[in-house]
Protein backbone atom coordinates (compact mmCIF):
# COMPACT_ATOMS: atom_id res chain seq x y z
CA UNK A 1 0.00 0.00 0.00
CA UNK A 2 1.50 3.67 -0.62
CA UNK A 3 0.58 4.96 2.07
CA UNK A 4 -1.69 8.89 1.89
CA UNK A 5 1.38 10.29 3.42
CA UNK A 6 3.18 9.19 0.29
CA UNK A 7 0.67 10.32 -2.59
CA UNK A 8 2.00 13.76 -3.38
CA UNK A 9 5.01 12.08 -4.54
CA UNK A 10 2.66 9.22 -6.51
CA UNK A 11 0.52 12.00 -7.86
CA UNK A 12 3.43 14.23 -9.10
CA UNK A 13 4.83 11.19 -10.85
CA UNK A 14 1.15 10.77 -12.42
CA UNK A 15 1.58 13.95 -14.47
CA UNK A 16 5.06 13.07 -15.46
CA UNK A 17 4.05 9.73 -16.59
CA UNK A 18 0.72 11.45 -18.49
CA UNK A 19 2.93 13.99 -19.66
CA UNK A 20 5.40 11.54 -21.46
CA UNK A 21 2.86 9.50 -22.69
CA UNK A 22 0.93 12.21 -24.46
CA UNK A 23 1.64 15.91 -23.76
CA UNK A 24 0.12 18.67 -21.13
CA UNK A 25 -2.78 18.25 -23.06
CA UNK A 26 -2.94 14.34 -21.53
CA UNK A 27 -1.91 15.81 -18.03
CA UNK A 28 -4.95 18.65 -18.18
CA UNK A 29 -7.39 15.76 -19.24
CA UNK A 30 -6.60 14.14 -16.47
CA UNK A 31 -6.70 16.81 -13.82
CA UNK A 32 -10.52 17.64 -15.91
CA UNK A 33 -11.36 14.05 -15.08
CA UNK A 34 -10.27 13.79 -11.54
CA UNK A 35 -12.37 17.17 -11.33
CA UNK A 36 -15.20 15.79 -12.32
CA UNK A 37 -14.96 12.36 -10.67
CA UNK A 38 -13.50 13.59 -7.02
CA UNK A 39 -14.99 16.71 -6.12
CA UNK A 40 -17.98 16.18 -5.59
CA UNK A 41 -18.08 17.07 -2.31
CA UNK A 42 -16.79 20.23 -2.97
CA UNK A 43 -19.23 20.67 -5.74
CA UNK A 44 -22.31 19.65 -3.10
CA UNK A 45 -21.14 21.99 -0.65
CA UNK A 46 -20.95 24.43 -2.62
CA UNK A 47 -24.33 24.01 -4.32
CA UNK A 48 -25.76 23.82 -1.00
CA UNK A 49 -23.89 26.49 1.29
CA UNK A 50 -22.74 28.66 -1.59
CA UNK A 51 -19.47 30.63 -1.14
CA UNK A 52 -19.60 29.19 2.24
CA UNK A 53 -18.89 25.89 0.86
CA UNK A 54 -15.65 26.53 -0.12
CA UNK A 55 -15.20 27.55 3.50
CA UNK A 56 -16.31 24.29 4.60
CA UNK A 57 -14.56 22.19 1.91
CA UNK A 58 -11.08 24.25 2.92
CA UNK A 59 -11.50 23.78 6.53
CA UNK A 60 -11.85 19.81 6.45
CA UNK A 61 -8.61 19.53 3.63
CA UNK A 62 -6.27 22.10 4.58
CA UNK A 63 -6.27 20.79 8.38
CA UNK A 64 -5.81 17.00 7.46
CA UNK A 65 -2.95 18.26 5.30
CA UNK A 66 -1.41 20.04 8.01
CA UNK A 67 -1.30 22.89 6.12
CA UNK A 68 0.55 26.30 7.24
CA UNK A 69 -2.03 28.56 5.83
CA UNK A 70 -4.76 31.46 6.56
CA UNK A 71 -8.46 31.33 5.46
CA UNK A 72 -10.88 34.01 5.26
CA UNK A 73 -14.52 34.59 4.74
CA UNK A 74 -16.20 37.69 3.99
CA UNK A 75 -19.92 36.78 3.49
CA UNK A 76 -21.03 40.48 2.85
CA UNK A 77 -18.22 41.76 0.68
CA UNK A 78 -18.64 38.15 -1.23
CA UNK A 79 -14.84 36.16 -0.80
CA UNK A 80 -13.67 33.38 0.11
CA UNK A 81 -9.43 33.90 0.45
CA UNK A 82 -6.68 31.25 1.23
CA UNK A 83 -3.22 32.55 1.98
CA UNK A 84 -0.67 29.66 1.56
CA UNK A 85 2.22 30.11 3.85
CA UNK A 86 3.68 26.58 2.85
CA UNK A 87 1.55 24.36 0.83
CA UNK A 88 2.42 20.82 2.44
CA UNK A 89 2.18 19.35 -0.90
CA UNK A 90 4.60 21.41 -3.02
CA UNK A 91 6.64 21.54 0.23
CA UNK A 92 6.94 17.86 0.68
CA UNK A 93 8.13 17.34 -3.11
CA UNK A 94 10.92 20.22 -2.90
CA UNK A 95 12.29 18.75 0.37
CA UNK A 96 12.29 15.25 -0.72
CA UNK A 97 15.78 15.68 -2.63
CA UNK A 98 15.95 12.09 -4.60
CA UNK A 99 13.19 12.77 -6.51
CA UNK A 100 12.05 16.32 -9.09
CA UNK A 101 8.57 17.11 -8.98
CA UNK A 102 6.70 17.78 -12.17
CA UNK A 103 7.24 20.86 -13.95
CA UNK A 104 3.91 22.37 -13.21
CA UNK A 105 2.83 20.66 -10.43
CA UNK A 106 0.83 23.59 -9.27
CA UNK A 107 -1.80 24.27 -11.89
CA UNK A 108 -3.48 21.59 -10.96
CA UNK A 109 -5.03 23.19 -8.17
CA UNK A 110 -5.90 25.97 -10.29
CA UNK A 111 -7.38 23.49 -12.93
CA UNK A 112 -9.42 21.41 -10.60
CA UNK A 113 -11.05 23.94 -8.40
CA UNK A 114 -12.31 26.15 -11.32
CA UNK A 115 -13.78 24.00 -13.30
CA UNK A 116 -16.36 22.86 -10.23
CA UNK A 117 -16.81 26.74 -9.56
CA UNK A 118 -17.21 28.29 -12.21
CA UNK A 119 -19.96 26.96 -13.72
CA UNK A 120 -21.51 27.50 -10.31
CA UNK A 121 -21.26 31.00 -10.74
CA UNK A 122 -17.73 31.97 -9.21
CA UNK A 123 -14.75 33.28 -10.07
CA UNK A 124 -11.86 31.48 -8.99
CA UNK A 125 -8.06 33.25 -9.13
CA UNK A 126 -5.07 31.62 -8.31
CA UNK A 127 -1.92 33.04 -7.70
CA UNK A 128 0.89 30.76 -8.41
CA UNK A 129 4.28 33.46 -9.27
CA UNK A 130 5.31 31.71 -5.68
CA UNK A 131 4.95 28.49 -5.84
CA UNK A 132 9.18 27.90 -6.30
CA UNK A 133 8.87 28.71 -2.79
CA UNK A 134 5.43 26.53 -1.69
CA UNK A 135 3.19 29.66 -1.52
CA UNK A 136 0.13 30.85 -3.21
CA UNK A 137 -3.26 32.35 -3.17
CA UNK A 138 -6.82 31.59 -4.27
CA UNK A 139 -9.62 33.91 -4.07
CA UNK A 140 -13.77 32.88 -4.97
CA UNK A 141 -16.10 35.47 -5.64
CA UNK A 142 -19.20 35.77 -6.86
CA UNK A 143 -19.31 36.42 -10.57
CA UNK A 144 -20.30 39.62 -11.50
CA UNK B 1 -22.14 37.09 8.97
CA UNK B 2 -18.73 38.94 9.91
CA UNK B 3 -15.67 37.83 7.66
CA UNK B 4 -14.00 34.75 9.80
CA UNK B 5 -10.87 34.41 9.86
CA UNK B 6 -8.31 30.99 10.56
CA UNK B 7 -4.86 30.50 10.78
CA UNK B 8 -2.92 27.06 10.96
CA UNK B 9 0.33 26.32 11.18
CA UNK B 10 1.45 22.60 9.91
CA UNK B 11 2.67 21.97 13.69
CA UNK B 12 -1.44 22.39 14.51
CA UNK B 13 -2.63 19.17 12.59
CA UNK B 14 -1.24 15.66 11.97
CA UNK B 15 -0.28 15.34 8.31
CA UNK B 16 -3.02 12.13 7.08
CA UNK B 17 -5.21 13.36 4.67
CA UNK B 18 -7.02 9.62 3.79
CA UNK B 19 -9.18 11.31 0.73
CA UNK B 20 -5.92 11.28 -1.07
CA UNK B 21 -6.40 7.25 -1.46
CA UNK B 22 -9.47 8.19 -3.01
CA UNK B 23 -7.58 10.20 -5.74
CA UNK B 24 -4.47 7.62 -6.36
CA UNK B 25 -7.52 4.89 -6.63
CA UNK B 26 -9.26 7.14 -9.55
CA UNK B 27 -5.36 8.12 -11.11
CA UNK B 28 -4.83 4.34 -11.63
CA UNK B 29 -8.79 3.83 -12.83
CA UNK B 30 -7.88 6.91 -15.26
CA UNK B 31 -4.74 5.17 -16.89
CA UNK B 32 -6.47 2.05 -16.72
CA UNK B 33 -9.72 3.13 -18.56
CA UNK B 34 -7.42 5.33 -21.50
CA UNK B 35 -4.12 3.64 -21.59
CA UNK B 36 -4.70 -0.63 -20.21
CA UNK B 37 -3.92 -2.51 -17.51
CA UNK B 38 -0.09 -2.39 -18.02
CA UNK B 39 0.20 1.21 -17.78
CA UNK B 40 -0.89 1.25 -14.46
CA UNK B 41 1.82 -1.35 -13.65
CA UNK B 42 4.26 0.86 -15.15
CA UNK B 43 3.07 4.35 -13.66
CA UNK B 44 3.71 2.32 -10.34
CA UNK B 45 6.74 1.02 -11.00
CA UNK B 46 8.19 4.13 -12.67
CA UNK B 47 7.09 5.56 -9.22
CA UNK B 48 8.27 3.14 -6.84
CA UNK B 49 11.72 2.85 -8.40
CA UNK B 50 12.14 6.49 -7.90
CA UNK B 51 10.32 7.31 -4.99
CA UNK B 52 11.55 4.02 -2.85
CA UNK B 53 15.19 4.53 -3.96
CA UNK B 54 16.20 5.18 -0.14
CA UNK B 55 14.17 2.43 0.87
CA UNK B 56 15.22 -0.05 -1.81
CA UNK B 57 18.87 0.80 -1.21
CA UNK B 58 18.57 0.41 2.69
CA UNK B 59 17.13 -2.94 1.83
CA UNK B 60 20.52 -4.39 -0.19
CA UNK B 61 22.26 -2.50 2.78
CA UNK B 62 20.44 -3.50 5.88
CA UNK B 63 17.82 -6.82 4.58
CA UNK B 64 14.34 -7.48 5.50
CA UNK B 65 15.01 -5.44 8.50
CA UNK B 66 14.36 -2.14 6.85
CA UNK B 67 10.88 -2.91 4.55
CA UNK B 68 9.90 -4.35 8.12
CA UNK B 69 10.53 -0.94 9.62
CA UNK B 70 8.99 0.89 6.72
CA UNK B 71 5.70 -0.81 6.86
CA UNK B 72 5.38 -0.84 10.82
CA UNK B 73 5.56 2.99 10.26
CA UNK B 74 3.11 3.12 7.06
CA UNK B 75 0.64 0.96 9.28
CA UNK B 76 1.06 2.51 11.99
CA UNK B 77 0.21 5.81 10.68
CA UNK B 78 -3.04 4.75 9.20
CA UNK B 79 -4.19 2.86 12.01
CA UNK B 80 -4.33 -0.49 10.61
CA UNK B 81 -4.10 -4.15 12.26
CA UNK B 82 -1.47 -5.90 10.58
CA UNK B 83 0.85 -8.80 11.94
CA UNK B 84 4.42 -8.32 10.98
CA UNK B 85 6.97 -11.15 11.04
CA UNK B 86 9.93 -10.90 10.19
CA UNK B 87 13.20 -12.94 10.33
CA UNK B 88 16.65 -12.94 8.07
CA UNK B 89 15.01 -14.65 5.20
CA UNK B 90 11.24 -13.79 5.31
CA UNK B 91 9.31 -10.65 5.95
CA UNK B 92 5.02 -11.41 6.22
CA UNK B 93 2.54 -8.78 6.74
CA UNK B 94 -0.91 -9.91 7.55
CA UNK B 95 -2.85 -6.91 6.89
CA UNK B 96 -6.55 -7.36 8.74
CA UNK B 97 -8.11 -4.68 6.39
CA UNK B 98 -6.08 -1.99 4.32
CA UNK B 99 -6.72 1.46 5.53
CA UNK B 100 -6.77 2.98 1.92
CA UNK B 101 -9.51 0.27 0.82
CA UNK B 102 -11.96 0.80 4.11
CA UNK B 103 -11.53 4.26 3.85
CA UNK B 104 -12.54 4.32 -0.05
CA UNK B 105 -15.29 1.94 0.83
CA UNK B 106 -16.30 4.00 3.79
CA UNK B 107 -16.61 7.43 2.09
CA UNK B 108 -17.87 6.39 -1.23
CA UNK B 109 -15.35 6.24 -3.51
CA UNK B 110 -14.89 3.88 -6.62
CA UNK B 111 -11.51 1.37 -5.96
CA UNK B 112 -10.13 1.00 -8.17
CA UNK B 113 -10.01 -2.82 -10.23
CA UNK B 114 -6.24 -2.72 -10.11
CA UNK B 115 -6.03 -0.98 -6.58
CA UNK B 116 -3.99 -4.04 -5.76
CA UNK B 117 -1.37 -3.44 -7.71
CA UNK B 118 -0.42 -0.72 -5.49
CA UNK B 119 0.72 -3.36 -2.83
CA UNK B 120 1.97 -5.67 -5.99
CA UNK B 121 3.67 -3.96 -8.37
CA UNK B 122 5.69 -1.70 -6.14
CA UNK B 123 6.93 -3.77 -3.66
CA UNK B 124 7.86 -6.27 -6.53
CA UNK B 125 9.89 -2.95 -7.74
CA UNK B 126 11.01 -1.38 -4.43
CA UNK B 127 13.03 -5.41 -3.97
CA UNK B 128 14.69 -4.79 -7.78
CA UNK B 129 18.40 -4.91 -7.59
CA UNK B 130 18.53 -6.59 -3.83
CA UNK B 131 19.13 -10.11 -2.86
CA UNK B 132 15.04 -10.23 -1.91
CA UNK B 133 11.97 -10.63 -3.89
CA UNK B 134 7.90 -10.03 -3.14
CA UNK B 135 4.81 -11.49 -3.69
CA UNK B 136 0.98 -10.88 -2.88
CA UNK B 137 -0.21 -14.08 -1.84
CA UNK B 138 -3.63 -12.60 -1.27
CA UNK B 139 -6.05 -9.92 -1.19
CA UNK B 140 -9.54 -9.33 -1.01
CA UNK B 141 -10.31 -6.44 -3.07
CA UNK B 142 -13.94 -5.94 -0.53
CA UNK B 143 -11.48 -5.13 2.20
CA UNK B 144 -7.63 -4.91 1.04
CA UNK B 145 -7.45 -7.67 3.64
CA UNK B 146 -4.36 -9.84 2.30
CA UNK B 147 -0.69 -10.87 2.90
CA UNK B 148 2.46 -9.60 1.73
CA UNK B 149 5.97 -11.70 1.53
CA UNK B 150 9.27 -10.39 1.21
CA UNK B 151 11.91 -13.06 0.52
CA UNK B 152 15.14 -14.01 -0.25
CA UNK B 153 15.52 -14.78 -3.89
CA UNK B 154 16.95 -18.26 -4.56
CA UNK B 155 20.16 -17.99 -5.82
Amino acid sequence: MISCTEFIPAYSELFKYLEAKGDIEAVDDFWNYLSDEFLGNLRDLVLQHGLRGCWLYWNHTLNEEAADFTMSIDDEAGEFRIDMHYCPSMGRLMSTKHIVPYHDYCRHCDVLYRRVLEPLGFDAVSDRTECHRAKCSFVVRPKK
Amino acid sequence: MPKEVIHRTASDNKYLHKDFHGALSVGLDYLQRHYGDESVRDYLRQFARSFYAPLTDALGRRGLVALAEHFEKVYADESAQVRISLSDDELRIDVEACPAVMHMREHGYTVAPLFHETTRTVNEAICEGTPFAAELLDFDPATGRGTQRFFRRKP
